[in-house]
């Protein structure tokens, strides 16, 4: 059965007759390591949602009230140890890290759609609008980010909305540079004009031929914009700036980790740092695999 | 290319107008409104009476428009960046303090960077899909997925408490000159905001080398029996030095941001820190003055990033000059 599948796929492939996304699903597929890296953020995001309810640990109460021994090495009891606070280290990890990967999503979505939406307009307008959209955007790029967030961040209250908002309202300038890159081109393309000559308005132009066809791009740029986003909220984290006690987020934790790297209590660094790096380095790699894919040079191949 | 130079520099100074009317608009939304930073200053518990003198005594009864054509007045006709409110000092003197510091950081990091990742990243190219490609990239990978504070702090543990002793911190004395006199403390500082900007410029060295080896023009040079080497380096090379000056001129905001982070890890008094302390104690003029000066910096460093584009690529040259 298995092989007659196979011979099937083949034959249908050297005819050229698969649907555009089975290929590109081909492709992807094809890609271990991109299938790797999503099976670990599966993983872990199903970890961080539904493991916590079913191995409660205690997250909220400090060691001295409830006389549990802080900086423990990990134990039967304690898998991972517990921290300077006395918190269960793996329950804090997964706890962490719903945050973290719900405010890297949400960020990531905001830059995404508001770069989408001020590139589209920009690119394919062009003329006045053009310029000074892009010139207002050189200004924004030209303010060092992380002092303006930093600034954003002491001028307003620190709330979780707050925080996604923020990372996602300033993000979106080097995502809005490449889709304008990108309408400018498809704008020059001959169906585009072919529409426009025929009477299409220009919404409708954006709609049905911009955004489709620029949709490969955004996809891969949202991929990098989530990983970037939980970059920098845990950047944001280690300056103090981040999600704020009792609720925690893995900046925080490893802001907190890394201060008692020095003391040998290794457990309350190294587990998180190897999970949050690869939940980074796996979201890039699938963005990389994705840009593969969407490349339609390498289709043919 | 000298109207160029000009039309961009007007350009690059409206560009500075807008970032001067968001950073001085911001303030006016934080909580408790411009006044705040007088509570700050005068004390959390200062009577309403004193926080209207003070707010009268720094101009903050005008009317928005005229405090901001105030400010616009002393920045650009005085060369004037207010005086700080919490330290006892002008603006201009404490940048004058902290800049050289921050940017003898952030520059030889930039330095370092392109003398390792061009080289790198043309490697990769040249030999792609090799052992030492994939090694590569894959240490990229993880360098770029790696939050500064989180690499320097395993750079701190391993080779300042660990296998080797260098010093944790950078001295840190306020004369500049500290950085010639000893310079074995910059170096893991240098060495983490290096390796952490290495890891995405090689990267993107490497996509736009390979990008340029599928052209046209470097399949004739084959054609023509030009060696791998001429090849490389005569057409690929010339054609990838264009993106890639470009991305070095738009990650200056990034590098000093990096600076940041690396900054309040070694405990090294410089630009960054003081903007943290500034904008948390809401010493107003102080974050302006800095963000003002990094991005005249940034702006100054996209202009020299876009003529030298002209100088490496005859058809920019054209195009700027027929424009």
């Amino acid at each position: 059965m298995t092989t007659a599948e196979s011979a099937e796929l083949t034959i249908q492939t050297s005819s050229g007759v698969v649907p555009m996304w089975r290929q590109r699903l081909q492709i992807f597929m094809h890609n271990k390591l991109a299938i790797a890296s999503v099976a670990y953020l599966v993983f872990i995001t199903l970890a961080c949602f539904i493991v916590p309810h079913l191995y409660q640990t205690n997250q909220t109460n400090q060691a001295l009230a409830l006389n549990v021994p802080w900086n423990a090495a990990p134990s039967w009891h304690h898998w991972f140890g517990t921290d300077s606070s006395g918190f269960d280290e793996l329950g804090r990890i997964l706890y962490g890290g719903g945050y973290s990967l719900t405010l890297g999503l949400l960020a990531g979505l905001i830059t995404i759609i508001v770069g989408t939406i001020y590139g589209m307009v920009s690119g394919f307008f062009g003329g006045l609008v053009d310029t000074v959209m892009m010139r207002t955007l050189d200004a924004l790029l030209s303010i060092p980010y992380l002092f303006l967030l930093i600034s954003f961040i002491t001028i307003f209250a620190r709330s979780t909305t707050f925080l996604i908002i923020i990372i996602g309202v300033t993000g979106w300038w080097g995502n809005a540079r490449i889709i304008r890159g990108d309408a400018l081109l498809i704008r020059k393309l001959e169906y585009t004009q072919a529409s426009t000559a025929m009477g299409a308005s220009r919404w409708h132009v954006i709609r049905r031929h911009v955004f489709p066809n620029s949709i490969s791009n955004i996809v891969t740029i949202a991929t990098f914009s989530v990983a970037d986003a939980i970059l920098f909220l845990s950047a944001l984290g280690f300056l103090g700036l981040g999600i704020q006690a009792p609720q925690t987020d893995w900046g925080t934790m490893l802001q907190n980790g890394t201060s008692q790297i020095s003391n040998g209590y290794w457990w309350e660094i190294y587990p998180l740092a190897v999970v949050f790096v690869l939940v980074v380095v796996a979201i890039n790699y699938i963005g990389d695999a994705l840009r593969d894919v969407f490349e339609v040079r390498l289709l043919e191949r | 290319m000298i109207t160029y130079i000009v039309r961009r520099l007007v350009q690059s100074f409206l560009v500075l107008l807008i970032v001067m009317l968001v950073t001085f608009t911001l303030p006016y939304f934080q909580t408790g409104g411009i006044l705040a930073p007088a509570y700050s200053v005068l004390g959390t518990h200062a009577n309403a009476y004193t926080v209207h003198i003070w707010g009268v005594q720094h101009g903050m009864n005008h009317p928005y428009l005229i405090r901001f054509w105030n400010y616009l007045d002393q920045v650009v006709f005085h060369a004037n960046l207010g005086y700080s409110y919490k330290q006892n000092m002008s603006v201009w003197g404490i940048i004058s303090l902290y800049v050289p510091r921050t940017v003898w950081l952030a520059l030889s990091a930039l330095v370092l960077t392109v003398l390792i990742a061009l080289p790198l990243g043309i490697f990769q190219a040249a030999r792609r899909n090799s052992t030492f490609d994939y090694t590569a990239t894959g240490v990229a990978f993880f360098l770029y997925a790696m939050p500064s504070f989180l690499l320097c702090m395993l750079m701190l543990q391993f080779f300042s408490f660990g296998w080797i002793h260098l010093p944790a911190q950078p001295p840190n004395e306020v004369a500049p000159w500290a950085m010639f006199t000893d310079p074995v403390g910059f170096i893991l500082p240098i060495a983490c905001l290096t390796l952490l900007s290495v890891a995405g410029i090689s990267r993107f060295m490497r996509g736009t080398v390979l990008d340029v080896l599928v052209q046209d023009y470097v399949r004739t040079a084959r054609a023509k029996g030009a060696t791998n080497r001429r090849v490389l380096f005569r057409h690929a090379l010339r054609n990838a030095l264009g993106p890639i000056v470009t991305i070095l001129g738009l990650s200056l905001p990034a590098l000093f941001g990096g600076a940041l982070i690396i900054e309040s890890v070694f405990n090294y008094s410089g630009l960054g820190i003081q903007t943290v302390n500034a904008a948390v104690t809401f010493d107003v003029p102080t974050v302006l003055g800095i963000t003002v000066l990094v991005s005249i910096m940034t702006l100054l460093g996209n202009l020299l990033a876009d003529v030298f584009l002209g100088v490496v690529n005859p058809r920019i040259r054209v195009e700027v000059q027929t424009a």
